[in-house]
């Protein structure tokens, strides 16, 4: 994706005759990431809120016919069901994909799987639930499904068994979902993730700035970028941005000095922001040219959004896990009931824990 | 996603090994279509990998020399995929002999092969598998490039990658000698092939198993050397080939007697043995050969086949 970058640049010095020819910009513009993936936040907004609430309606239409089938609760069971058996919001179901979203990331870490794999599969998983709630598929069981998919769509194909055995789950979990991704993948597999960007800037930042980086301290940039950018696939960043996009704004994080130089040299960058002439001096005769201090405004609004990212703990996904078990499950908040209930007239009430929940589901 | 009755399966026209092909119609614009239904069962690795990267790739391209992918949806557990309806292909045309070709028609036959690639390559991505066969021909002489059940992107440098790819008579030759990095030089040089058949009316390089297409190959074009491809030494199987002299002018001339020079220096552009030098789709598409006359001819000027309309 560099070369998106790189490629329009040049185009800015053979003028005329390329100006007709199909930059890298138009051929991304033409990719499924860009065309079915790519969001304004409000619109983002809206499909998770959409999902949700698809959902939720259904839920409450479920607790209806649960309430009409059970008219002898007491109000005791009344009320425990209307506290504890509501849906999910949209922000819970959020943080539960998010949850699940980091442990493919670890889990494929263990399993020694190849980074452009587990980016491929976080972004199946994420994707997935734009358009199915946590609600109808349980996150838990997506998770080996889109992470065995990613490893098939990547080229780097092992069999069911073997990789059932690795991740320590049968192969028909493994396969059961896998349709269903494919097709709320709206049948779109390609990713462009900014591990290529992040390579094609590694080396253009040593071609521009040669002899003034220290070749060691290069190589430290470009782990430490790899690393936040299996952090940024994590966030929202990559429905609002492109792939360079978001690997300049990490760099920029990584080393502001640098990428300020960088960036002063590449694209013209207008350092000295306090004189306002200067901004005047070069830039828009060509259309195709970069504008440079736009530029730094993307990545600068990129940056705080990769900054805003959502690391959930375990304790809030195993609460809002145990809060779509209820939901959907009112008989098990009076059977809780009525278990604290005896165990609270036979002795000291231990606290009701959430392990309990977790048994119920397992 | 549309659902299944916007499509109908008329006439059952091909089966292999992961799928059938069915013609139908697509009922709200009456436009003929081909269904390619993936067959699930009896895949225990569930969704077969070809038909994952058929989908995968065919959904980042619009091209005119690419088959269009139209839709596709799920049916019955089954997934299906509906392609523009393409009723011959280039092998076809290559095989029957009571076709006449001009150079124009051969050109423009190239020309959109060519068109098509070059289009792959700059999404990168590497086909694997080109020759006649897999060059569909729309009614209107349209040539489009199909079947990406072996496509990839193109690797990373640090990326392992399988020769065990393309047809065999096809085979450049980095993947003869079991190059685990290669590029969009082995699509190249298939072309390279193709151009060369569609010349001679019969395959260039019909080797009968992966031993003899060595032999073939080298026989025909000359063995390489390590002055033309300084790597070529560090292949295992390099040290036990025969070395033969590469092909005289002269030679070239007799074999294909009515190409032109320009068509030869293509032509032997997109064989050279090292896939480092050899000719990339820009090169081609820019080449004196499509420079000089005959102009390309128009495709739905180029000869069809009498069965098919």
């Amino acid at each position: 994706m560099s070369k998106t970058v790189q490629r329009s640049i040049s185009g800015q010095k053979d003028s005329a005759a390329s100006s007709i020819r199909i930059t890298d910009d138009d051929l991304y513009r033409h990719s499924t990431q860009y065309r079915f993936w790519s969001f304004t936040p409000e619109r983002l907004a809206q499909i998770r809120s959409d999902v949700n609430a698809r959902v939720t309606t259904k839920t409450q239409l479920d607790m209806k016919v649960f309430l009409e089938s059970h008219p002898n609760l007491t109000q005791d069971e009344l009320a425990a069901i209307k506290v504890k058996a509501v849906p999910v919001s949209p922000h819970e179901e959020l943080l539960l994909v998010n949850y699940f979203a980091r442990m493919i990331l670890s889990f494929a870490g263990k399993m020694n799987l190849p980074t452009e794999v587990a980016a491929t599969a976080v972004s199946f998983f994420r994707k997935f639930f734009l358009s199915n709630s946590v609600m109808e598929f349980p996150p838990k069981e997506v998770f080996h499904t889109t992470l065995f998919f990613a490893c098939k769509s990547e080229n780097y194909f092992m069999g069911v068994e073997s990789f059932a055995k690795k991740a320590k789950t049968s192969a028909d979990a493994v396969l059961k979902h896998e349709f269903k991704l494919l097709e709320s993948l709206n049948f779109t597999l390609m990713n462009h993730h900014p591990y290529k960007a992040l390579h094609g800037f590694f080396l253009d930042i040593q071609n521009v700035l040669s002899g003034k980086v220290d070749m060691k301290y290069m190589g430290q940039v470009y782990t430490n970028c790899k690393k936040s950018i299996s952090d940024a696939l994590l966030t929202d960043a990559i429905y609002f941005y492109t792939p360079p996009q978001i690997t300049l704004a990490i760099l920029l994080t990584e080393d502001e000095a640098l990428m300020m130089r960088y960036m002063q040299l590449k694209f013209n960058l207008n350092v000295d922001t306090s004189s306002a002439n200067g901004q005047k001096e070069f830039k828009q005769e060509d259309p195709s040219a970069i504008n440079a201090e736009r530029l730094l405004e993307i990545i600068k609004s990129c940056q705080a959004v990769i900054e805003e990212k959502i690391i959930p703990a375990k304790d809030d996904a195993v609460k809002i896990t145990a809060k779509i078990h209820y939901s959907q499950n009112p008989i098990s908040v009076i059977d809780r009931l009525k278990r604290q209930r005896e165990a609270s007239s036979e002795a000291a009430t231990p606290t009701p824990s959430e392990s309990e929940v977790k048994r119920q589901k397992t | 996603m549309l659902s299944q009755p916007e499509y109908s399966k008329e006439k059952k026209v091909g089966e292999g090994t992961y799928a059938v092909v069915y013609l139908g119609t697509k009922r709200s614009s009456n436009r003929r279509i081909a269904i390619k239904e993936i067959k699930t069962s009896g895949f225990k690795d569930g969704l077969d990998m070809s038909a994952i990267r058929e989908v995968k790739y065919l959904q980042e391209m619009q091209h005119v020399n690419v088959i269009e992918l139209v839709d596709v949806f799920m049916a019955q557990n089954n997934l299906n995929l509906v392609l523009e309806f393409l009723p011959a292909d280039l092998e076809m045309v290559i095989k029957d002999t009571s076709i006449l070709f001009t150079q124009a028609d051969i050109k423009s036959w190239l020309l959109m092969t060519l068109r098509g690639v070059h289009h792959c390559h700059r999404n990168f991505i590497l086909h694997r598998d080109l020759k006649p066969n897999n060059l569909l021909l729309s009614p209107d002489g349209q040539l489009k490039i199909a079947d990406f059940g072996l496509a990839r992107n193109m690797g990373s440098p640090q990326e392992f990658l399988t020769s065990n790819v393309v047809t065999r008579w096809y085979r450049a030759p980095e993947l003869l000698f079991g190059a685990r990095h290669y590029t969009g030089a082995v699509d190249m040089w298939s072309v390279g092939v193709i151009f060369a058949e569609l010349m001679l009316r019969i395959p260039y390089l019909p080797g009968k198993d992966d031993i003899d297409q060595i032999d073939v190959t080298f026989r025909a074009l000359g063995t390489p050397t390590d002055k033309d491809w300084p790597e070529i030494s560090t292949f295992s199987a390099y040290n036990k080939i025969q070395i033969y002299p590469p092909p005289s002018r002269e030679e070239l001339r007799r074999r294909f007697i009515a190409a032109t020079e320009n068509a030869l220096d293509l032509m032997s552009g997109m064989l050279l043995m090292n896939p480092h030098k050899r000719l990339d789709p820009i090169q081609c598409l820019t080449s004196e050969y499509f420079l000089e006359l005959p102009e390309p001819t128009v495709p739905s000027e180029l000869p069809t086949l009498k069965k098919n309309t």
